[in-house]
């Protein structure tokens, strides 16, 4: 048991601060459900950590909104669909669901295969890679490449403005520097894509930003700001959170040689096995929502302009939902977790990313005397080695 | 058995298809398409089960 373990056990340590710490999150999770489904632990924040509880706020956008302007990124407007509600929403849904559709991903599937193998070839015959930094990041950055019609080339690019602003100076700047560079990444980012739209305007293809730029929903198009902050958040919601996945997935199985063997001698369980590791992982381990007015739910009073924190991790591990939760069970039947949330902002990537998941699933050990580092925010290792 | 989606409730997650095709079928946008009280052959009545069961959003259910 860790200290970590001890500490909670002994209710010293208050679980609203440690949930942040994602090195070993379950066991917070299971202390913050044991305390109840919703809390309100301070004026103006509530949790709500219950699965049926989660399911019940997020399917209820005009009280619990996504437009509280969260995630500040150095965006300088709201990113498209996720900081949007109803009814506006429903139309920007309308034209980016059919993009990522179930089938239209299967498509992609040989792609996707092509360019995770471009990776592991560049690293096949060493032995060993550092699988966070030559595989789990610089992988779903090229998948969008493709999805966009960009070249090869652009990679660097990508991975440059992604971590310019999610990680800006990659933890070693003071808060103003970090700030600084943030918001100057993020007009490189709108200036990019400005620059890209021109050129599918004159020569276009049938990538999604072609499609974007003639797509009509009820007889009108999206506007150049709007594809250009759809854009934006797919630099943050389609690029890194594939890579946490993909980090904390074969931590995961590189820790678990039992379920690694079972996917080995058995690939046909990889589907079950990968919705089975985002229940357990889940590597988006909260999202966050307003309070739209006063209220009460599920017994917790909220006041207007209370943050909200949608605990998708814990609602993962609630007993009233998943028997034995704490087992990672690749049989497990019905697994209805919430890895990609719920409601009408279901993770608009899920399709895609599921089979980017599916394709990378590959035999591999840890190497040896590896303490694993996993990052705060969204769950991630960073400093994940394999060897082979 | 008839087995039927709200449409409501269907936020496209697609898992009935995903587990059960032959039963739950989907449209180009990814959302359930099978309307209400659609006829489910005795040897796929288990898998309808599945399908219904893991619809992270309770949005199909059996008719009565």
């Amino acid at each position: 048991m860790s200290s970590m373990d001890a500490e909670n056990s002994a209710g010293t340590v208050d679980p609203f601060e440690s949930m942040w710490e994602m090195s070993n999150p379950q066991p917070v999770y299971k202390q913050i459900l044991e305390m109840g489904p919703v809390q309100c632990p301070a004026e103006g924040v509530a949790f709500v950590a219950g699965r049926a509880e989660l399911e019940a706020a997020m399917k209820k956008p005009d009280l619990f909104s996504s437009e509280g302007g969260f995630l500040d990124l150095g965006n300088i407007r709201p990113l498209i669909p996720l900081s949007v509600d109803p009814p506006k929403h429903v139309k920007y849904r309308k034209i980016l669901d059919p993009l990522f559709a179930p089938k239209r991903m299967d498509a992609l599937e040989g792609d996707i295969a092509a360019r995770f193998n471009h990776f592991v070839d560049t690293f096949a015959d060493r032995g060993e890679c550092h699988f966070t930094n030559e595989l789990a990041t610089p992988f779903p950055s090229a998948i969008f490449l493709g999805l966009m019609g960009l070249p090869w080339e652009e990679l660097d690019t990508f991975l440059r403005f992604k971590d310019g602003i999610i990680r800006p100076g990659g933890g070693l700047l003071e808060e103003d520097e970090r700030k600084r560079l943030q918001n100057q990444t993020a007009l490189e980012i709108y200036d990019y894509f400005n620059g890209i739209l021109d050129d599918k305007e004159k020569d276009p293809q049938e990538d999604i930003l072609s499609l974007f730029l003639r797509t009509e929903v009820d007889g009108v198009r999206l506007t150049r700001e709007e594809i250009l902050d759809i854009c934006f958040l797919f630099l943050i919601a389609g690029l890194d959170t594939v890579t946490d996945s993909l980090t904390c997935m074969y931590a995961f199985l590189g820790t678990h040689p039992e379920h690694r063997r079972r996917i080995a001698n058995d690939p046909s369980v990889i589907p079950a096995a990968v919705e089975e590791m985002l229940r357990w992982e889940s590597p988006v381990p909260v999202v966050p929502r307003m309070a739209n007015t006063d209220g009460e739910f599920e017994g917790c009073p909220i006041a207007a302009g209370s943050f909200v924190v949608m605990m998708l991790g814990a609602a993962n591990v609630d007993p009233k939902e998943f028997a034995d939760a704490h087992d990672v069970d690749f049989d497990r039947e019905p697994n209805r977790h919430v890895a990609f949330g719920a409601g009408v902002h279901r993770c608009l990537g899920s399709h895609l990313a599921r089979r980017e998941l599916r394709v990378a699933l590959r035999e591999y050990e840890l190497k040896p005397g590896i303490e694993l580092h996993y990052a705060g925010g969204l769950r991630s290792v960073e400093n994940l080695e394999l060897v082979w | 058995m008839k087995v039927s989606v709200d449409n409501d409730l269907c936020t496209g997650h697609a898992r009935c298809w995903s587990l059960a095709p032959e039963v739950f079928t989907i449209d180009d946008d990814g959302y359930s398409n099978i309307g209400t009280g659609k006829d489910v052959p005795p040897e796929l009545e288990e898998k309808a089960h599945l399908g219904i069961r893991s619809c992270p959003e309770r949005a199909l259910s059996i008719d009565d």
